[in-house]
């Protein structure tokens, strides 16, 4: 035990005081531990309904927050909004409405630490990225909570989709007891559909794999997305349906109107429902098939609360190369 | 016969002799064309030099960490980016104190396997060896470590190249609509290449090759595949140029969709192309300067002054404000380096 304790202090590398360092080891270990424990007893996936970002989403977010049992009280919070990139005029990213009603909904849950994270994809100024999205406008302190996760300090994971190197991450996203996924309901060009686990690539810092992360696409989609969803087990899901992608997504999609916000603590669970309201069969979708040890895909076991999914449906457009996906 | 001392000399200056006609072709105009463009600062009623000067060399001055490194933001860890273009900005001062530890830390950073590390903790071979080639060259530096680090650059590729993704390619054109046999430098091994490494690359080794050709006595110079690397890279960004004149991150077409270009990437790939008669370069040059007042990204903005800097030898005023840029060291580093001395 010390032995590995130890191992671990050094692939932090000698920039770590001995005491973050074990403090960032423990993290680790327990997000580990709790990888399959957590994974059964948490397929509670709540559907509100919201037709406009204009409505009261606080609202929306704190009904849905009861439904799923959701508790942030003291937690140092890891609110990740989907920004891989802006395009003036298009719902490429989750909207800042949601974002800030996501930030006010965990400062009333008693969050400890309230912190937003994100790392484009595409381009590398993650900041006017935000402020193009009205992330700084919308979101009080917004400068005060952000932390560009392209370029955070990192810190060595050795374990991740089997590759022989394992993975650097931020040591934000590390440390953080809750990492919330905000995702915006897409479809996508490689993936099928992007969604709360997929919108986890966003933490890969850029500074070490790229501007596109293009790493993730070698070791393959679904096993990069399995393999993050591993190392972040104590994460929470809410995509943005109030206006997805579908089409050419996730940046050059059309906007497709579906008035919903889907919430849970088993992302997959999430992800999966929201590809059934997409009309997507989820088990088409790589990596939600490959995360099915992980959580629950079928909805025989996903307890659905809110709206039920017929009432919602929304078929989305889907290219040519994914009409298999297309739920039957 | 010679001896083995000779005979090894004999060799190194052979080596040295590769053919950089290439770079010198009149496909390559830079240096007549950065006269042409470039207006003499006296003429301006300026001391050379201050029309180029950003403003960022007091903020990287407060910024340098405890190990002689450069975060990408102040109090954060040393990363090898930002170390650099830190240099790169102070390399009028490279006998200074600031200087001389963050070159310390740089040279501790060279991996025994090849390439330098990205930040004290992830020791793999990182992309911005080519920002370290670029700084050796900036400060006469030729010596063994800077003669690893053009092999690691020249040795460095993308993957599009190999056969199973040619195959890919052929079989689905449209996919991604790019000549595979045209490669350059990917963000990391065992990735495809894209814009801003490859625009990197392309100038850490006109850079070597630049050092060959004045430097025929030293031994620590022997690039024979660099020229070809060169001539591949830049044929790669021009065939990735979106329709719109600019350059994306990777490529210009996807799925049958024009992408659009970036200001960022479309300034670092024209600083790489350096004068290629392919660019129509008044035109281009024009396009950069419009994007240079309309942009209100700070990254964007350091990036299109750069370029501007390196052709025109100056920088105009913008029309629009920056939001905030944060305390991002990059965008200070960048806007502070004396691209037209580095790139000349």
């Amino acid at each position: 035990m010390i032995a590995r304790r130890e191992l671990l202090q050094t692939s932090l590398g000698a920039a770590v005081s001995a005491g973050m360092a074990a403090a960032l080891s423990a993290t680790m270990a327990c997000q580990r531990a709790s990888t399959r424990s957590v994974a059964r007893s948490r397929a509670a996936v709540a559907i509100l309904r919201a037709a406009s970002y204009s409505e009261d989403l606080l609202d929306r977010l704190w009904r849905g927050a009861a439904a799923c049992g959701l508790e942030a009280r003291g937690l140092r919070v890891l609110v990740k909004p989907n920004l891989v990139e802006f395009v003036p005029g298009a719902v490429v990213q989750t909207d800042a409405a949601v974002l800030a009603a996501v930030v006010e909904l965990f400062e009333k849950l008693g969050a400890a630490e309230i912190i937003i994270g994100e790392g484009p994809g595409h381009r590398r100024d993650t900041l006017f990225l935000a402020e193009e999205a009205g992330y700084r406008a919308a979101v009080p302190r917004f400068d005060a909570r952000f932390v560009d996760l392209n370029r955070d300090d990192v810190a060595h994971v050795r374990e991740f989709a089997d590759t022989a190197g394992g993975i650097y991450l931020p040591r934000t996203a590390l440390a953080a007891d809750l990492v919330v996924s905000v995702a915006r309901m897409k479809t996508h060009h490689w993936a099928g559909a992007t969604l709360a686990m997929k919108n986890l690539f966003g933490v890969v810092p850029g500074a070490l794999y790229g501007w596109p992360k293009n790493y993730l696409h070698q070791v393959g989609i679904g096993r990069s997305v399995v393999g993050l969803y591993r190392i972040f087990p104590r994460s929470f899901a809410i995509v943005d349906g109030i206006v997805g992608m579908e089409g050419n997504g996730p940046v050059q999609g059309r906007a497709r109107p579906c008035g919903v916000l889907v919430m849970g603590r088993d992302l997959a669970a999430v992800d999966a429902t929201c590809c059934r309201i997409m009309g997507i069969d989820p088990m088409q979708i790589e990596h939600l098939r490959l995360a099915s040890s992980l959580g629950e895909i079928h909805d025989m076991k996903i307890e659905q609360r809110g709206e039920p999914v017929a009432q919602v449906r929304t078929r989305f457009e889907l290219i040519p190369q994914f009409q298999y996906v297309r739920l039957g | 016969m010679p001896s083995t001392r000779f005979r090894h000399r004999r060799t190194a200056e052979a080596r040295c002799r590769v053919d950089w006609s290439h770079v010198n072709s009149p496909h390559h105009h830079a240096p007549t064309l950065a006269r042409n463009l470039r207006p003499n600062p006296q003429e301006l009623g300026e001391t050379p030099g201050r029309a180029a000067s950003g403003s960022g060399r007091p903020t990287l001055a407060a910024a340098q960490n405890a190990d002689g490194g450069w975060g990408y933001f102040p109090g954060k860890q040393s990363w090898l980016e930002p170390t650099v273009y830190a240099l790169l900005a102070l390399s009028d001062q490279s006998g200074g104190p600031a200087f001389a530890r963050g070159w310390r830390l740089i040279r501790s950073w060279e991996r025994r396997g090849g390439g330098w590390r990205g930040c004290a903790v992830a020791n793999q071979a990182h992309w911005a060896t080519s920002l370290v080639v670029t700084l050796h060259a900036a400060i006469g530096a030729y010596d063994a470590a800077f003669e690893r680090g053009v092999a690691w650059l020249t040795a460095s590729i993308g993957v599009e190249g190999r056969l199973l993704s040619r195959v890919a390619n052929w079989l689905e054109p449209n996919i991604v609509e790019f000549d595979p046999a045209l490669t350059g430098w990917p963000w990391q091994a065992g990735a495809s290449s894209w814009i801003e490494p490859t625009a990197h690359a392309l100038m850490a080794l006109r850079s070597a090759a630049h050092a060959s050709s004045s430097q025929l006595n030293n031994p620590h110079l022997s690039h024979p595949e660099a020229a070809h690397r060169i001539a591949t890279g830049e044929r790669m960004l021009l065939e990735r140029r979106c329709r719109d004149g600019g350059w994306n991150y990777g490529n210009r077409r996807v799925l049958g969709a024009d992408l659009p270009s970036y200001p960022e990437t479309t300034a670092m790939a024209l600083m790489a192309l350096n004068g290629h008669a392919g660019v129509r370069w008044e035109a281009a040059l024009n396009h950069v300067e419009r994007m240079w007042r309309e942009t209100r990204s700070p990254l964007a903005r350091a990036w299109l002054g750069a370029c501007l800097l390196q052709y025109r030898g100056e920088r105009p005023e913008p029309a629009v404000a920056c939001p905030r840029a944060g305390d991002d060291l990059v965008v200070a580093a960048v806007d502070a380096i004396r691209w037209d001395r580095i790139l000349a």
